[in-house]
């Protein structure tokens, strides 16, 4: 709804400016495809969540009641704790996992180019050509991986050195981390890519300074590259959260959220409630809860930016 | 240990480093290529055989003489291409006022349009299939595309607008004096200026819309017009372990063209990438 009242005052505001300045564009022409179709596909779609979430509608009929009972039964389903659960642990540790190795990536490749030492572009371009595969082939790709007949190409990697094989998928212990790790393998380079852009932003008078100072490696790591990268990390975490928590393709190709439940995430599960079982006010609910997560995680993360950043 | 000693230790390190890295990320599109090149009996041959001693291209000739594959394979290309025109329609002229105006609540319409991007798509499809159903666009491509551009178009804003702040000013002042208005100077003067970043928002909307997933699993559910990234999950799901080996191929086929478009243009697209990144 703030949206509408923004656009309308957008729309009046040069209006009422033009008498004073002799050429005040019009911006309302130029903004309004993107309004209209944000609005049409982002403002009243959301908006129409919210209402479902009120109802006993499925996705086939609707009885246009409101009830808060749906709300209710949702948030009271035994098994919603796990799917939470399983949702924290896959992003979290992805999260992690992607931020730390893209870190290292960016520390290396740029250690490297300013040493000039072989093959950094090469170990870029080769975690950015993963990020490019869509999340679906990611998915039937680690499939064959994990794989535990011979043509898996990880176990037949430790069947040739001598070691056991694993239950990649099967084991309800061992297919989170499965999970996460080709999570890692289609996300890194994301992060990568930032934390690059802003290793290459830090000013080289503060490396200076330090080495007159006379601090070591680790210390200009401790004091100088991680502090200032401090927005930089924060603004990538956000980023990548948000993308993790959406993830599903990639997941819904790779385990279909199995075995039993032990990777069902927040957003299959939403996507196995509506389009499985038809059972719209549920998943609309369970959208409601979705968008509340992104939007504490993601005012969580602001607290912690520099002031000035904002 | 002298400094010197130190930096080649340094180096040796990140060496070793660079190859895990590196064998992490190649190894599974390396297998990939590894199991589609195979016959089925070296199929079962594991790692021995990663170099396949009868390499095959037998795979891929099945793979794309089914008239399956070549349609999924022209839908996600026209879906894709389609709703990154529509996305630049959309988002140059929100881009340039951006850039170029100065209004009320500016910086509040940017965070709004970069928050957007925060909600799932799953979320706002729930609501969008009802409609879609009852104005009969599902299984149609028009309404797929309209939904592609919908969840591309914030990112190109942000992108074409870090595009556009790069051009002086003074050459739209320069062309209005000469007699162009606002939308004249745009097009003759702004346009042609800023390609590079129009070619990269392109790109990225393209790569965006090949793997779409969701959106045309939801709304097309007629064969000839499914695009490849539902194309491969539904064919996936009728493949078994012993042609493994062409589930590699069909696999590989529906990755090679995202990644060949985004190596052509790798350093256009970082750059326009990080611009928004870095800068928040």
């Amino acid at each position: 709804m703030s949206m509408l009242n923004a656009s309308a005052g957008a729309a009046q505001a040069p209006r009422l400016a033009r008498s004073g300045a002799n050429e005040k564009p019009r911006v309302a022409p130029w903004l309004l495809p993107l309004i209209l179709v944000l609005g049409l596909f982002y403002l009243y779609p959301v908006f129409d969540v919210f209402r479902l979430a009120f109802m006993r509608a499925t996705l086939l009929a609707n009885d246009g009641s409101y009830t808060l009972s749906t709300l209710i039964q949702t948030l009271t389903r035994p098994e919603l704790g796990q799917i939470l659960w399983v949702t924290f642990v896959f992003t979290g540790s992805s999260v992690v996992a992607q931020q730390l190795l893209g870190l290292a990536i960016a520390l290396v490749v740029v250690r490297g180019e300013s040493r000039g030492l072989f093959g950094t572009t090469i170990v870029r371009t080769t975690a950015l050509i993963a990020w490019v595969v869509p999340g679906i082939a990611g998915g039937i790709i680690w499939k064959m991986l994990f794989n535990e007949a011979p043509f898996g190409g990880l176990n037949s990697i430790l069947r040739l050195m001598g070691a056991p094989p694993v239950q990649w998928l099967s084991d309800p212990h061992i297919v989170m981390w499965s999970v996460v790790l080709s999570n890692v393998w289609r996300g890194t380079a994301f992060s990568m890519v930032v934390m690059y852009a802003a290793l290459k932003a830090i000013d080289p008078v503060l490396y200076e300074a330090a080495a007159v100072d006379g601090a070591t490696a680790r210390q200009r790591l401790v004091y100088v590259t991680l502090p200032q990268l401090r927005s930089a990390i924060l603004v990538n975490m956000i980023l990548i959260t948000i993308q993790t928590l959406n993830t599903f393709d990639a997941i819904i190709s790779l385990t279909g959220g199995g075995p039993g439940r032990a990777t069902e995430v927040l957003s299959l599960y939403t996507f196995n409630v509506v389009f499985r079982n038809y059972d719209l006010s549920v998943g609309a609910v369970l959208s409601i809860l979705m968008l509340a997560i992104s939007l504490g995680l993601a005012l969580v993360y602001a607290v912690f930016l520099p002031k000035d950043e904002k | 240990m002298n400094a010197a000693n130190r930096e080649r230790l340094g180096d040796v390190l990140s060496y070793i480093f660079m190859l895990v890295i590196f064998a992490f990320f190649a190894w599974p599109l390396l297998w990939l290529l590894s199991l589609a090149l195979r016959t089925r009996r070296e199929v079962f041959l594991g790692v021995s055989r990663f170099i396949p001693k009868n390499p095959t291209l037998e795979n891929f000739t099945l793979i794309l003489q089914s008239d399956k594959f070549i349609g999924y394979l022209y839908n996600a290309l026209k879906l894709s291409c389609l709703s990154a025109i529509g996305c630049l329609i959309v988002a140059l002229p929100a881009a340039y006022a951006f850039s170029r105006f100065e209004f009320k609540g500016k910086g509040a319409w940017m965070m709004a349009i970069l928050s957007v991007q925060m909600i799932s798509p799953l979320v706002i499809m729930v609501p969008l299939y009802r409609y879609m159903a009852a104005i009969g666009l599902t299984d149609t491509h028009f309404g797929a595309t309209m939904v592609y551009i919908a969840l591309a178009v914030p990112t190109v804003t942000w992108i074409l607008k870090g595009s556009i702040d790069g051009i002086p000013k003074t050459l739209d002042e320069a062309a209005m004096i000469d007699g162009c208005n606002r939308f004249t100077a745009f097009v003759r003067v702004i346009l042609p200026l800023s390609t590079p970043g129009i070619a990269s928002a392109f790109i990225i909307s393209v790569i965006g819309g090949w793997s779409q997933f969701l959106v045309p699993f939801l709304l097309i559910t007629k064969e000839s017009l499914t695009p490849i990234g539902v194309g491969i999950f539904q064919y996936a799901g009728t493949q078994n372990d012993s042609s493994i080996q062409l589930l590699a191929a069909a696999c590989l086929v529906s990755v090679v063209p995202a990644i060949v478009a985004f190596l052509a243009l790798q350093r256009l697209i970082l750059g326009a990438m990080t611009a928004g990144a870095v800068k928040g």
